[in-house]
């Protein structure tokens, strides 16, 4: 039945509005390049979502664990050959997003017979200067983005728009701290317009209007945020990697411990333990 | 089906087999001109606060002297090193087989290799290489050390050509200067007036340059020290916090004040 090209297109269409119902209950991820690296920050309950992927690179993801993992993989063994057969300063994370992930999350995507994978990957590389930070993010059906000082994988479009419009707000991030306190910002912002966002049930009900996932959501005040933050730290766990231009070692990649980042969030985002 | 996190597997699965890591192993041993890269002076030696690994800098084929600035103490990784006797091209590329296998466990896996799971890779490449060790145009014969972080200890292994391992209890030696070091290090521990075992990290650099002076004394192949050329051995120190490299300005205080004198 899929033969009739209008159908095929309906089908994609309906994979779509699956898969973005999905995304709806994920957890954002907040990748933000300052002067020292690159911190990508997400919150878990109980499986990590950031991956070193290579000296320089890494992965963070959104969606399905085992479509996440069988992904990781594939960009996995493409750097370790890569490295291996060239160099280490050959491995990018360009290459391993348009000639590995790209096309394999594409073609699982468009292949209705089959099942997509459910999951959204950000890919972050750090140089050797801020200006050589590259951050690619890819979406379910193989379309994917550049950026040079921030990647976020979050349920829809019209949320990135909006955390892009956040950043540009934003002082740039000059230490870890503040850069810290932005990505949980971001992480916030999205988390509250995600829980806000219609689901496909509400909007066939209300027909034909405009989509509302193609229009920019307003900024949730600060203490709305700051509250969406303090609830999910007091329930789940901060996971931050950076990747650390100023290591001095090959490998940049450092995952940072619940005793490193304690001290540096913000007063207004901890929990106040229950009397 | 594929061994989790075997990067060995999946260089084969890109077409990348065995014989073009080792491309020797199909050669019909030496022509009676070739004269292969081969003489060299490594070791390693436990003291008190970890493992010490040595090699000596000259790259020989057959008399005529190659290079004077080789490595061949090769870290492998934050926690082991490896330090090669043998064909220089086979070695070097063991090393960078090894060193992106772990890399790669590590990364896939999520966790450490072991240090024993470290050592079969090493006894697997070695066994590959078999026939190429035979013919002569692929010999090496490694020294392994590393620091055991299950039992927390540094450790000290080597092979045999074919790919058994031993474990040295207190120091294990490779290439051709290094009957000397094993006779020296022999006597020490018996009759010496301290174990090797014991010393402290001053005392043990200084026996490890005079060790290396001393097999380059008896062996045209080993580099020894040649401090007129600022040449001083590679000497890598193993211990919980990793590997660490001994700066050459430390040996070369030390050689000119306790060696030379």
């Amino acid at each position: 039945m899929y033969e009739e090209p209008y159908r095929w297109i309906e089908a994609v269409a309906n994979r779509r509005t699956y898969l973005d119902d999905q995304f709806t209950q994920g957890n954002p991820l907040i990748g933000v390049s300052f002067t020292q690296g690159i911190l990508l920050l997400t919150f878990n309950r109980g499986t990590d979502k950031v991956y070193e992927v290579y000296d320089r690179i890494a992965l963070g993801g959104m969606g399905h664990p085992a479509d996440l993992e069988k992904l990781r993989y594939t960009v996995l063994d493409m750097a370790h050959v890569e490295g291996f057969q060239r160099s280490p300063s050959d491995v990018t994370a360009s290459r391993l997003m348009k000639n590995g992930l790209a096309p394999v999350i594409k073609q699982a995507f468009e292949e209705i017979y089959k099942a997509p994978y459910i999951t959204k990957i950000l890919l972050a590389e750090v140089g050797t200067t801020q200006e050589r930070d590259h951050l690619f993010s890819i979406n379910y059906d193989g379309m994917f983005e550049e950026q040079r000082e921030f990647g976020v994988l979050v349920a829809s479009s019209s949320i990135r728009e909006t955390l892009a419009q956040e950043w540009k707000a934003q002082v740039p991030p000059s230490s870890l701290q503040a850069a810290l306190e932005v990505s949980l910002r971001l992480w916030g912002i999205s988390s509250l317009l995600q829980t806000d966002m219609p689901s496909s049930g509400d909007e066939e009900e209300k027909g034909d209007e405009a989509s509302p996932t193609t229009s920019v959501s307003t900024i949730p005040d600060d203490e709305a945020i700051a509250s969406r933050i303090r609830e999910t730290l007091s329930k789940e766990t901060l996971e931050c990697v950076l990747l650390d231009r100023e290591s001095g070692k090959m490998e940049t990649y450092r995952s940072l411990s619940q005793a490193e980042l304690q001290p540096l969030i913000p007063q207004k985002f901890v929990p106040t333990t229950e009397p | 089906m594929r061994q989790q996190g075997d990067f060995l597997q999946v260089l084969q699965e890109q077409g990348y087999g065995m014989d073009n890591l080792f491309p020797s192993s199909k050669g019909n041993g030496v022509s009676s001109h070739t004269e292969l890269t081969m003489g060299t002076t490594v070791f390693a030696m436990k003291y008190a606060d970890g493992v010490l690994v040595a090699g000596d800098r000259r790259a020989t084929a057959g008399n005529v002297v190659m290079y004077d600035r080789t490595d061949k103490v090769l870290e492998i990784d934050r926690f082991s090193v490896m330090a090669i006797a043998g064909v220089p091209a086979t070695a070097f590329e063991m090393a960078r087989v090894l060193e992106h296998s772990f890399k790669y466990y590590r990364r896939s896996q999520l966790q450490d290799l072991s240090f024993e799971g470290k050592l079969r890779a090493l006894s697997t490449l070695l066994k590959n290489n078999a026939p190429a060790a035979l013919a002569g145009t692929g010999t090496v014969v490694p020294v392994f050390a590393g620091y055991d972080s299950l039992e927390g200890c540094g450790k000290i292994f080597f092979y045999d050509i074919l790919g058994a391992e031993f474990e040295a209890v207190e120091y294990a030696v490779s290439g051709s200067g290094s009957s000397t070091i094993r006779g020296i290090l022999f006597y020490m521990n018996r009759w010496g007036t301290s174990p090797v075992a014991g010393m402290n990290e001053e005392d043990a650099l200084i026996f490890v340059l005079r060790l290396m002076t001393s097999a380059a004394e008896f062996d045209s192949a080993t580099g020894g020290v040649d401090a007129q050329a600022q040449l001083y051995p590679i000497i890598k120190r193993i211990s919980a916090e990793g590997v660490r490299t001994i700066p050459a300005d430390r040996l070369k205080t030390l050689f000119s004040e306790k060696v030379l004198t």
